[in-house]
């Protein structure tokens, strides 16, 4: 995997181009940045493709190309675990970017990988050579580790202690700081009207759930959440956490994880992983509060279209 | 041979309800500890889970303590479902058992929580909040019911940890969404409805209902988690607003 090559609209089969105006990336080897695309991305079957992530070598001595990730994906904390897990393992993937604000991931053949109509989604080619299609942030960080952290740099072997106790905090972060700090986004930031008991709620059950983690970290030897590495526990909330001031919390006022969170934005993984599929500007975006209001202004409109969309059904 | 496992659980919610089921699927012995919900965030259950929140587990065979129901399962699943009665051991099968767990952990759970605090709990009525979780949570079923097409369980052609994992959320439906008393809120969602009455009519539901009536008596509380004495939701959300009204 020590080269990438780019493939053009051209190499891909016509019938399976789909008609969205998608802006696809590949993504590489660690020493190389990601490569933006201007074309369109469709699915293809190994034995049909002529279109590889790998070097020209690698893809002819191979038949079957494993991985052959998908990431489909957005600028969200959910987004970004993902493409953050992906670079620290070093993995080739190709990104299609899905625009939320137009409700694309409410749409037919978008269902058809993830019919809860949510991103991340994520394909690839499985063992078996057939495709797989994943959804669910944390299903997806298990089967990326399960399936490509041999040497369990971002997570621990299965059955041991760190491996359940990882567990723990991934479902922590996908049950609880996620649902949780997203109310409070909603309400801080989308709600068509304000309701100072719904934002209340939210932002305080968010910084309840951040003082377990703060307090967590404080005992923890290696500053990570599990064990003495970094693993998909940490990965899973890092962009949650870096987007804490969207939701109305304060990191200040939780000194141990604000540590952590820089500790880990210092990471290259991270680094590389949080600008998929779009620069991720949160940080920046929070230090100017006017900015941040006409930010959630304009997010209210197509947030709202699209709870209008979801009852419908 | 193997230890009991020692259960620490509230009995009025759904979550620790979906680990005595996976116990009782496989016939794993356990004791349950059960306490009452007010001393969730108070020692010792905070020294146990420091996030407060039913159910955790501790295996003596292990020495492991763990939280958080889904990784409870997926630990139950790993040690003691070495005859894949609830699981699958080829890595597809393996990996959709995983995307529906969390599909049920950060979905399903969360927004029928959030339905039944604005809709029944909360004494202050807010329109807008309550329709927000109604919606979503028609949203939910409306996916489970896509994905239930001509399926009998989510993922292959038996019961599995996965699909039982819904199991006691649906169960507190008419509650979240204020069913009225006879009718039965996944009548809308026929796939759905179908696969929980299956569900439901496994012997290890019927054994987790007599249990947690059990433990529910126990605290003076009724089946529906009411507390006794009280008839209907809404004579209950009078008893909610008229105690708040009493701590101001």
């Amino acid at each position: 995997m020590s080269g990438v090559r780019v493939g053009s609209r051209g190499l891909f089969n016509a019938r399976c181009l789909r008609r969205r105006t998608a802006s696809s990336f590949v993504s590489s080897s660690p020493s190389l940045p990601p490569i933006y695309l201007n074309s369109i991305f469709c699915s293809r079957t190994p034995s049909t493709s002529s279109y590889s992530l790998y070097s020209t070598a690698t893809a002819a001595a191979t038949t079957m190309s494993r991985p052959d990730i998908t990431l489909y994906t957005a600028q969200t904390p959910n987004g970004i675990k993902i493409s953050i897990a992906l670079e620290e393992l070093g993995l080739p993937y190709k990104v299609e970017k899905i625009d939320i604000t137009k409700n694309t991931q409410k749409e037919p053949w978008f269902l058809e990988i993830n019919p809860n109509g949510r991103i991340p989604a994520l394909t690839d080619t499985f063992t078996d050579g057939s495709k797989i299609r994943l959804f669910e942030s944390g299903s997806i960080l298990t089967y990326l580790a399960e399936q490509y952290d041999k040497d369990h740099k971002i997570s621990y072997p299965q059955g041991t202690r760190e491996y359940y106790e990882q567990n723990s905090w991934l479902y922590f972060q996908n049950a609880g700081v996620g649902p949780m700090q997203g109310q409070a986004n909603h309400f801080y930031r989308y709600a068509p009207e304000r309701i100072e008991y719904g934002v209340n709620r939210y932002i305080n059950e968010t910084r309840r759930l951040y003082s377990v983690l703060d307090a967590h970290l404080a005992k923890s030897k290696s500053g990570y959440l599990v064990g003495d590495h970094i693993s998909i526990a940490d990965i899973s909330h890092w962009g949650w956490v870096a987007a804490a001031g969207w939701a109305g919390v304060d990191i200040e006022e939780f000194p141990n994880l604000k540590a952590w969170e820089e500790r880990m934005a210092a990471r290259e993984g991270v680094e590389k992983g949080r600008h998929v599929p779009s620069p991720h500007t949160i940080k920046e975006v929070l230090k100017d509060k006017a900015k941040a209001e006409k930010i959630a202004q304009e997010s209210k409109g197509w947030i709202q279209q699209g709870m209008k969309a979801d009852a419908k059904h | 041979m193997t230890k009991p496992i020692t259960v620490w659980l509230t009995p009025p919610g759904p979550n620790p309800w979906k680990v005595i089921t996976i116990l009782e699927e496989l016939q794993v012995p356990y004791v349950i500890h059960s306490f009452k919900f007010d001393d969730v965030k108070k020692p010792p259950f905070i020294d146990i889970n420091p996030n407060g929140r039913v159910p955790a587990i501790v295996d003596p065979n292990t020495n492991l303590l763990l939280w958080e129901s889904g990784a409870i399962i997926q630990y139950l699943e790993e040690v003691y479902d070495t005859d894949n009665k609830l699981t699958y051991d080829s890595l597809n099968e393996k990996h959709l058992l995983n995307q529906y767990l969390h599909f049920q952990m950060s979905g399903q759970g969360p927004y029928f929580g959030q339905c039944g605090w604005f809709n029944a709990l909360h004494s202050e009525k807010l329109p807008s909040a309550i329709d927000r979780y109604v919606k979503e949570d028609h949203r939910l079923l409306g996916v489970l019911n896509t994905v239930l097409e001509d399926k009998t369980w989510l993922v292959g052609d038996k019961c599995t940890f996965a699909d039982l994992a819904f199991l006691p959320w649906n169960t507190r439906l008419d509650m979240a969404l204020l069913t009225p008393p006879g009718e039965d809120p996944l009548a809308p969602y026929p796939n759905v409805q179908a696969w929980q009455k299956r569900m439901e009519s496994r012997a290890s539901w019927k054994k987790v209902l007599e249990v947690r009536s059990k433990l529910m008596d126990e605290q003076g509380l009724q089946p529906n988690g009411i507390p006794k004495g009280i008839k209907t939701f809404q004579e209950y959300e009078e008893h909610i607003a008229s105690a708040n009204e009493a701590k101001k």
